[in-house]
């Protein structure tokens, strides 16, 4: 099967939306906002869905329409009398409804525009591939570079403004990361596995992992793999290969949690009970 | 000789979407000094502390610090989400991060200092544990070591003690007083807790609804003014040279 080029291209890019969907998406978990992951997959369809609409490149609209959604959402002041949850959930809805109004107004849209619109994993051209592997390789420097920046905001943002970390800056400039990675993979994988890649992978990794290298590891290396390993199943099973590494996906997480449960009530040899709490002196 | 301000609050107003809590606060907090700022639920504290921190923004007036003033901020535990799988040890690292520049790494002269933070506070056994599963009063040290860590000159603690056994209490109270003493460290504290401001701020704001008193402990955590602001008999004593509270009941004039 590795002969032919559309499963090495197909490979390319699992290897590579993978990799960079699920280190950005541990962001979006440890944070709790998965849901953010569905409404920026949701805003590139409905981009690449506009963009037809005025003759347009349809990767353009989604990256605008991603990265606007991602900065939005970053900046927004969200109202005390409603959860986060509920603006995605409005911009879920919104972009949805969306998607399917264009497509419905826009003349001779059909089978090509929605495999465009929701991806073909066996139709990733080489120049796609190449671009999302330099995506990757570009999301993989800056979070060598700034990943103690992110999880500064992440874990106590309010500390770190007070200590002088611009968190504004710093959340606004990783969900515009998610919002491009989430653009470009949303054309050559589809929504429903990019969605997948920015939460499962994370989650099971959150599960089974006790420190924050191992599971961005973790994360990353269960996106490439179960996304390739998804590739190769579905090439022999002749299965679509969007959704059998979507469910390969899925069946990681209850393990993970099994692996998790396991790490946590299996002591390790050599480990000491915990001492009882004590006073500072 | 006194001890130059370091925050200056003129003429604030601070609240939510146009509805004030505080009209009118003005106030200095001086090097050195421990302030305590206290009141019953819903009086303003936590809102002040957000505006002497810069996390809000006052309704009206200003809120100066002098330049180049460095402030550790320790929250309540609870407003931190502990689902991020760190140790102890990187969540006091985390504190000296925050002041580094962006690209600086991470050096062992960093990992001596979060050490020795969590050493004063009685963390060190603490340090490869995941935060998660520590205790809330292993947290609360965790959060404090972080900010010691931070090498700041003026710490803000929101309800330190908020969860603690007595024994910690006390001694959470015993260590920021030998911190005060030792290194000069200016800290406002927002407390409840009235008994942990008696026996450790030097100073005192009090927020009623209708009052805000300002000054030397001595001076605004009277019997009176305490009974009038909570509108029960509330006594002060001292025990074993720690100063307590009795509070009676409303109606009550003996307790």
């Amino acid at each position: 099967m590795f002969e032919q080029t559309f499963i090495r291209l197909a490979l390319i890019a699992s290897v590579a939306t993978g990799a960079m969907l699920s280190v950005m998406g541990t962001y979006l978990v440890i944070r709790r906002v998965v849901f953010m992951g569905l409404v920026l997959a949701s805003a590139a369809t409905v981009g690449a869905a506009g963009a037809q609409l005025f003759n347009w490149p349809p990767e353009l609209g989604s990256i605008a329409a991603s990265v606007a959604t991602a900065l939005g959402l970053g900046a927004i002041q969200r109202p005390r009398r409603i959860s986060a949850e509920s603006i995605m959930g409005w911009a879920y809805a919104t972009a949805s409804a969306a998607t399917v109004l264009i497509l419905a107004g826009t003349p001779g849209a059909g089978l090509d525009e929605l495999h465009l619109l929701y991806g073909n994993l066996l139709a990733v051209s080489v120049s796609h591939a190449v671009g999302l592997v330099v995506l990757a390789l570009v999301i993989g420097l800056l979070q060598i570079l700034f990943g103690r920046r992110f999880l500064l905001v992440t874990f106590d943002p309010e500390a770190a403004q007070v200590a002088g970390v611009n968190t504004t800056f710093w959340s606004l400039s990783m969900n515009l990361l998610i919002g491009i990675a989430t653009a470009a993979a949303v054309h050559e994988i589809g929504a429903l596995l990019t969605f997948s890649l920015l939460t499962l992978a994370p989650t099971a990794s959150l599960l089974a992992m006790r420190s924050i290298r191992s599971t961005f590891g973790m994360s990353a290396a269960l996106g490439v793999v179960l996304a390739c390993l998804g590739v190769v199943v579905s090439f022999h099973l002749d299965w679509p290969p969007g959704p059998t590494s979507v469910a390969l996906l899925a069946v990681s997480v209850p393990l993970a949690a099994v692996v998790g449960w396991l790490r946590d009530t299996v002591p390790k040899i050599g480990d000491k009970p915990d001492a009882p709490d004590s006073a500072a002196h | 000789m006194t001890a130059e301000p370091v925050l200056i609050g003129r003429t604030l107003s601070l609240g939510y979407n146009q509805h004030a809590l505080i009209r009118g606060l003005s106030f200095e907090v001086r090097r050195g000094e421990i302030l305590g700022i206290v009141g019953p639920n819903g009086s303003g504290k936590t809102t002040l502390l957000r505006t002497m921190l810069g996390l809000q923004k006052p309704l009206a007036g200003t809120v100066e610090r002098k330049a180049s003033l460095a402030i550790s901020y320790m929250p309540q535990r609870e407003r931190i989400d502990a689902i991020l799988p760190v140790t102890a040890l990187e969540v006091v690292l985390m504190g000296r991060s925050a002041r580094a520049g962006v690209l600086r790494r991470i050096h062992s002269e960093d990992r001596d200092v979060a050490q020795r933070a969590l050493a004063l506070v009685g963390g060190e056994p603490l340090g490869n544990r995941l935060y998660r599963n520590l205790s809330g009063g292993q947290q609360q040290r965790v959060l404090l070591a972080r900010a010691i860590a931070a090498d700041s000159e003026m710490l803000v603690l929101d309800e330190p003690t908020a969860g603690m056994d007595v024994a910690s209490e006390a001694a959470m109270i015993a260590f920021l007083q030998e911190l005060n003493r030792s290194q000069k460290l200016t800290i406002v504290i927002v407390t409840h807790l009235l008994p942990v401001v008696l026996n450790l701020a030097s100073s005192v704001m009090l927020l009623g609804t209708h009052s805000i008193l300002h000054g030397p402990l001595d001076e605004v955590l009277q019997e009176e003014s305490l009974t009038e602001l909570y509108g029960v008999p509330v006594h002060i004593g001292i025990i074993a040279g720690k100063r307590t509270l009795v509070v009676g009941r409303p109606g009550d004039h003996r307790v």
